[in-house]
């Protein structure tokens, strides 16, 4: 195969910021290319600049041996399929397709007969006079391939142009575009986002990121050895983990080997572990390669998406104590009040305020006869020094009030320094009632815990996935209950035709092929 | 959101009171002669055969709208480059252009206009400059030049304003797509973007078209007493106190004006289909 | 970058173009001299003066005023009229569309002809009312055009997800649709603002009774543009920069302080619409002192309708610190427009109106008697203006100014000769072609020509009136410029060699330019007097009458006449000003006792027919 598109190097910046950082790309004849990214990586910059619509900042566009970096758009041989169709409004289809025609001054006869020749190729003769906005979406679609190929380039470039249609059209749109190319027999240049339409469609797809090309190969190639975890993420669905080479043919990740069929690696180098969710097995408890509990079964059509912990996160257990405490009423003022003792991290007493401790004593006040809620008036307490218990008093302007303990502790958490997390949580109070009326209780827990997990290395905040404790709400009577707090462990997600059951402990298998090492990448 | 429904209730009383009713008006005047008292109806096609027997008064129709189209025409040839240039520039000085474009509208027409006196007249700026550089003298207040001219200033914003809207309302990608199939860039702008900017122009020459044709102190201060259409109608309704006269005469104007509107948006309209 | 430059080119010779005038204005708003094409000094007189002019300081009033409140008004209304619109049935929502239209779609001049024949018709007073009424009409359709786009864009369900959770209608509408609707609403509260400070057509038809904005003040200020309106433009041109480059400033800074950026702008906006109204309010009302006007003559209102520059620089303040009365000063062009708006049912307490329209007025029975016992300086009045023919007792008329029409010519260009030979028919002398102005007055221009054919000015016979016609006609080839007071400034530069003028304006252009003469032609001339007079439905006569007899006080019927340059009707004062300022000057004192010179009679059928005459003479 021959040549036809060559990127030497292309630099190009906007504001200074660098969109494309030297992408060198070999595009040959007859080939249906896919630039895959996701938006901002380039892809469309890459293809206006092929278009003709914007200059590089440096690098060569080579077009059948000759250099076009310089020559504009009417004079480049390809046309190019806008992301929104870009027909022209005031024409009819017919003007619209022979307007590349008229422009070459090609005669009334040749230019009928090549725009019906079109209009059949696209499936939508007959349709000459009709006006752009009496189009659906697909038609007008075609319309714009037609409009682009009647003028036979040797590449056409298609700028996302199924970005607008709805899932079946754009189904339908992709097998039709495929035919055309192949009927045609040009080379198809294709931008988009969506993996599945390049899987689809492509002959060669190119992953982009970021400016830079990551990968470039056949979809199969692509799917089935991604270069990082990036490609891995951006092309169908993976776990991907991070592991180390031990030495050839064997990888480890969560404390245990695995033999793989990779290598060539480093001894001891950290390394992305790809394993395909369809490329696991759901079996036995202890028949398999790991054992986990599954979390979740989500029917997906041709098979369920089933999510496996083998391993916990980094966890933190906190006592809860419930009382059976009602609300005080004050009857002069006929007014009810109400409010929790809670504890206080100790270094956290300077930058406490009253609003603080109203929310964490969850104290309120409302009105009995109308229970609208009721401001605090005041909110006294002693000196903060130190870890100690201290009467908190709220009241209301009517004088309605409510003493509380506030108890100063220093903060448990907990640093899992093999994962770099930590996570800490308080002892808490709450009375039945408030049990009872929580309506996410999950989150209240967390919320009443002030429970929270963060990156020791960078000190983000990390989400607390999993609520845990041993009671049931229906039987719940006063007394001191467990409440752990955890992360997300390591989670499998499979792809199966069986199903399973949530909470289910099972075994998970994969052979030793399903395992891809790759290359940890560089930042 | 039915509920909002009868806001509008109140409003078509309004505007049937205050911008329906008045037109009746002027229809019924000038279907009627004699004391400035409606309620002697009396229906009589006098005004108009005064009107169309007098080859003054056609006359001035004509030269009324001769001026304003040749108004029009330079707004058109003006107006255009204008906006296509402020349109290519970038997001600040586009704005920038716009509201120097906008801001004289401010500030008084009259006065503005009265300002050409003092620049047009025999003694002006404009003939001190030229006598200064011994180019001798240009006579141009009140003239017809005088005339066409403060019309293009005092109108010329809407037209630059109408197709600058529609030129930067245009997708760009549209430009492209022409490029794209091979069309140079001046074949470009003749067979997409002048195309597509037509409503605009088609707007700007409503917006200046009318006013032009009824103008009536422009050239008061500036035509050294020409008369035209506009100061007919003020001369009727001011001066002589001939309402029923002067109603038909808008009416006669009104109805031109509106027949060329028709044939004006038709022509877009073909070209569109063509 | 050739191309470029050209653009640029292109671009700044428009904005040239487009500013200046607006330069042209703001340098001789500082200008020392009246004249509005020769510079003669820096000075800030103007900027004194406009704030010293009542009528100007009202005119801004009004403006400000009505454009703020058709603002807010056609805004509210504008905008809740579009939400119902889009809610409502197609058949309604066309009606609706088409009728906006009209106001836009439609030549101005015909609403405004259509309002004032409402009003006329439902006999609504023409004032404040109406010109607000009018203004609110035309604007509501601009506010429509510019909320309905953005209403199509909203998401239909949106009021009705507000609805769901529990919101009223009108909570919904206040809290979601509105803010929703915010840019389209303030953009175009913008057009509504814009339309209605700078509306000149639709006001000057439907305003009345002394209430006008600036654009009517601009064009009646009949005998020459007063350079403060620069002072004023300048200023208001001054404050837009301003507002501007503020706006751009604080959008400029970011989002956060965006909020408290439009919360003190709009603080600061609102400050300023409010201290220029109560300022103007402030200017506008009297400081007079504990003279009670309401306990000596029954309202402390006066509505003076005269021509525009027909009065001394401070007559009528002083007549307002003394009475402690707030005096209505109106400007009409001619006696016709007088007329006219007379009978669309103004009402005014002194008009002052030429010889043959008082006729007309008495014949009509408009005027009413005026009680000779206020009019305390009667015996100023000089015999050369007393007991005139169209009223021979003065029962109704107080003489104020009175004159000749002649030809102004250039004693260095034009040769005494030829005008000797020629008289008016120097108008016709191709020698002098395209030197000429002449007056735009279909009376003036008909007396001229009947005279030279040797016909009397009051003929009433139509063959003499058709040749008068030809001869005006015949005119035409000489090129003559028609203008009113711009002759004035006109001759005072020496612009052209002859003129038509009135004796005073005479007087004024001599005195400012010594090449320039008055002649009064053998042929004869119309001499003219304009006297006082109080219509039947002045609501305030009395005081009506102490105005007129302020007016022959000696030291004010001097300031009059010095300042306006017409012949008082004050014997001392013409004997005073004909020794001192005006000495030497013929065309102060009017010939008399010539008996080619006519008086005009009042003759309502050849009015009209030589009015649209004249109309024919001056069209092509």
């Amino acid at each position: 195969m021959k040549k036809i598109i060559q990127f030497k190097n292309i630099v190009k910046s906007f504001d200074e910021q660098i969109i494309l950082k030297g992408i060198t790309l070999d595009i040959y004849e007859n080939e249906f290319v896919t630039l895959l990214g996701p938006s901002g990586c380039g892809k469309t910059t890459l293809l206006r600049i092929l278009g003709g619509f914007l200059d590089a900042d440096s690098g060569e566009v080579i077009f059948d041996n000759e250099d076009i970096a310089k020559l504009p758009p009417y004079k480049r041989e390809l046309n190019t399929v806008f992301q929104k169709y870009a027909l022209f409004p005031h024409m009819n289809i017919f003007d619209n397709i022979a307007f590349g025609l008229k422009i070459k001054k090609m005669s009334d006869d040749v230019i009928r007969q090549k725009v019906t020749r079109m209009l059949k190729l696209v499936n939508l003769e007959g349709y000459e006079d009709r006006k752009i906005d009496q189009l659906s979406g697909g038609q007008q679609q075609r319309i714009a391939i037609a409009r682009a190929l009647v003028n036979e380039p040797k590449v056409l470039l298609l700028d996302e142009p199924l970005g607008a249609l709805d899932l079946k059209l754009r189904k339908e749109m992709q097998l039709e575009l495929k035919k055309i190319q192949q009927e045609v027999g040009i080379t198809f240049i294709y931008v988009t986002h969506d993996q599945e339409e390049a899987l689809t469609m492509s002959d060669k797809i190119v992953v982009m990121r970021e400016g830079e090309i990551e990968q470039v190969g056949s979809p199969i190639d692509i799917y089935n050895e991604p270069v990082n975890e990036y490609v891995a993420n951006f092309i169908g669905e993976s776990n991907v983990i991070d592991g180390v080479m031990k030495k050839d043919y064997l990888v480890s990740f969560d404390d245990k080997d695995f033999t793989c069929v990779d290598h060539g690696f480093k001894d001891n180098e950290d390394v992305d572990i790809v394993i395909r969710p369809e490329d696991i097995e759901i079996v036995g408890r202890g028949r398999g390669v790991l054992n986990g509990k599954v979390k979740s079964q989500l029917f997906k059509g041709v098979h369920n998406e089933i999510i496996v912990e083998t391993a916990r996160g980094s966890h933190v257990e906190v006592t809860m104590t419930i009382y059976n405490k009602k609300p005080i009423f004050n009857e002069e003022a006929s007014e009810y009040i109400s409010a929790n003792n809670f504890y206080v991290d100790v270094q956290d007493f300077d930058e406490l305020t009253d609003d603080d401790i109203i929310a964490r004593a969850d104290a309120q006040a409302w009105d009995a006869e109308t229970e609208e809620y009721v401001g605090f008036s005041s909110v006294t307490y002693e000196e903060l020094v130190g870890e100690n218990t201290y009467p908190v008093t709220f009241s209301t302007s009517k004088g309605t009030s409510i003493t509380i303990e506030m108890i100063g502790v220093k903060q448990r958490y907990i640093n899992d320094e093999k994962k770099r997390i930590g996570i800490a949580a308080f002892d808490f109070f709450k009375t039945l009632d408030e049990i009872e009326e929580s309506q996410a209780l999950d989150t209240d827990l967390k919320t009443w815990a002030d429970a929270v997990s963060w990156d020791l290395d960078t000190d983000e905040a990390i989400e607390i996935r999993n609520v845990d404790y041993d009671f049931e709400i229906e039987d719940l009577v006063p007394g001191t209950y467990k409440v752990s707090f955890s992360t997300v462990g390591r989670e499998f997600k499979i792809h199966t035709t069986k199903s399973s059951e949530v909470d289910k402990n099972v075994g998970l298998s994969f052979d030793p092929e399903a395992i891809h090492v790759m290359e940890k990448m560089g930042f | 959101m039915n509920n909002y429904k009868r806001l509008i209730q109140p409003y078509v009383l309004w505007i049937s009171i205050f911008l329906v009713l008045p037109m009746l008006l002027i229809v019924l005047y000038a279907f009627t002669v004699g004391g400035n008292d409606v309620l002697t109806f009396n229906f009589t096609l006098d005004n108009f055969t005064r009107f169309f027997n007098d080859n003054v008064f056609i006359g001035v129709l004509i030269d009324s709208f001769r001026i304003a189209l040749v108004t029009t025409i330079l707004c058109i040839f003006i107006g255009y480059p204008a906006a296509y240039f402020i349109s290519k520039m970038n997001v600040k000085s586009n704005a920038f252009f716009i509201l120097l474009i906008t801001l004289p509208m401010w500030i008084n027409m009259l006065v503005r206009t009265y300002a050409w006196v003092g620049i047009l007249s025999d003694n002006g700026v404009i003939n001190n400059i030229l006598s200064f550089f011994g180019l001798g003298q240009l006579h141009m207040i009140h003239t017809e030049f005088a005339i066409i001219l403060g019309m293009v200033y005092n109108f010329l914003p809407f037209m630059i304003l109408q197709i600058h809207a529609s030129l930067t309302k245009m997708d760009t990608s549209l430009v492209e797509a022409s490029a794209d199939l091979g069309a140079s860039k001046f074949e470009t702008f003749k067979r997409v973007i002048f195309p597509l900017s037509l409503p605009g122009v088609i707007s700007g020459i409503t917006l200046v078209f009318l006013p032009a044709t009824s103008s009536f102190f422009i050239q008061r201060l500036l035509g050294g007493g020409t008369i035209l259409v506009g100061n007919l109608i003020e001369n009727y309704f001011v001066t002589t106190g001939d309402w029923n006269f002067g109603s038909a005469i808008s009416l006669i104007m009104a109805i031109i004006i509106m027949i060329s509107m028709y044939l004006t948006n038709r022509l877009d309209k073909e070209r569109g289909e063509d | 970058m050739k191309k470029k430059f050209g653009s640029k080119l292109f671009l700044g010779l428009l904005m040239l173009f487009f500013y200046l005038p607006i330069i042209y204005m703001m340098v001789f708003s500082f200008n020392g001299s009246k004249s509005l094409s020769k510079f003669t000094g820096f000075s800030l007189r103007w900027y004194e003066q406009m704030f010293a002019n009542k009528s100007m300081i009202e005119a801004i009033y009004y403006t400000v005023v009505i454009a703020i409140l058709a603002t807010v008004i056609s805004t509210v209304v504008g905008t809740l009229a579009s939400i119902g619109l889009s809610k409502s049935r197609k058949v309604l929502k066309t009606y609706v569309e088409q009728v906006n239209n009209l106001p836009i779609m439609n030549p101005e001049i015909v609403t405004a002809i259509g309002l004032m024949l409402f009003f006329t018709t439902m006999k609504i007073e023409k004032g404040f009312m109406t010109l607000l009424l009018a203004h609110i009409a035309f604007c509501i359709p601009y506010v429509m055009l510019s909320v309905t786009p953005r209403l199509r864009r909203l998401d239909p369900n949106l009021a009705d997800a507000a609805m769901d959770l529990g919101a009223k209608p009108s909570y919904a509408l206040r809290r979601i649709i509105i803010p929703q609707l915010m840019p389209g609403i303030v953009a175009g509260a913008l057009i509504a603002f814009t339309m209605s400070f700078d509306d000149f057509i639709i006001s000057y038809f439907v305003s009345g009774n002394g209430i006008k904005n600036i654009s009517i003040l601009v064009y009646t200020m009949s005998k020459r543009i007063n350079p403060s309106i620069n002072a004023l433009s300048t200023i208001i041109v001054v404050i837009i920069t301003i507002v501007l480059v503020a706006v751009n400033l604080l959008s400029m800074k970011k989002a956060k302080t965006n909020k408290v950026a439009q919360r003190v702008g709009l603080v600061a906006l609102a400050s300023c619409v409010g201290l220029t109204i109560f300022g103007l309010q402030k200017l506008r009302s009297n400081s007079g002192g504990n003279f009670d006007p309401i306990d000596a003559y029954g309202c402390d209102t006066l509505n003076v309708f005269n021509t525009g520059e027909y009065i001394g620089e401070d007559t009528i303040s002083k007549f307002e610190q003394k009475y402690n009365v707030h005096v209505n000063y109106s400007l009409f062009a001619s006696n016709e427009e007088m007329y006219t708006k007379l009978l669309s049912g103004e009402s005014y307490d002194v008009l002052v109106p030429s010889d043959y329209m008082i006729e007309q007025l008495l014949q009509e029975d408009r005027l009413q008697k005026i009680n000779r016992k206020n009019i305390t300086n009667f015996d100023n009045l000089s015999p050369l203006v007393k007991g005139l023919a169209y009223d021979p007792k003065n029962e109704y008329s107080i003489p104020y100014f009175w004159g000749s029409v002649g030809i102004m010519y250039d004693k260095t260009k034009v040769s005494q000769e030829d005008l000797e030979q020629d008289g008016y028919a120097i108008l016709k002398n191709p020698k002098y072609k395209g030197r000429i102005f002449v007056y735009d007055s279909e009376r003036d221009s008909f007396m001229i020509a009947l005279k030279n054919l040797g016909y009397s000015m009051n003929t009433s016979n139509l063959n003499e009136i058709n040749e008068a016609y030809e001869w005006l006609r015949g005119l035409r080839a000489n090129d003559p410029v028609f203008v009113t007071d711009e002759v004035i400034d006109g001759m005072i530069n020496g612009e052209k060699d002859i003129a038509v003028v009135y004796s005073g304006d005479a007087t004024y252009i001599q005195m400012e330019n010594p090449n320039m003469a008055y002649y009064e032609p053998k042929e004869g001339t119309n001499i003219w007097s304009d006297a006082m007079v109080v219509p039947k439905n002045s609501a305030c006569p009395l005081l009506a009458e102490t105005f007129i007899d302020f007016n022959l006080g000696e030291k004010i019927a001097y300031e009059n006449s010095e300042y306006v340059g017409y012949t008082s009707s004050v014997q001392k004062v013409i004997d005073k000003l004909q020794a001192g300022e005006f000495e030497g000057l013929s065309s102060y004192i009017p010939r008399s006792g010539y008996d080619k010179d006519e008086i005009f009679n009042y003759n309502p059928k050849i009015r009209k027919v030589i009015s649209e005459l004249w109309v024919k003479v001056k069209a092509k």
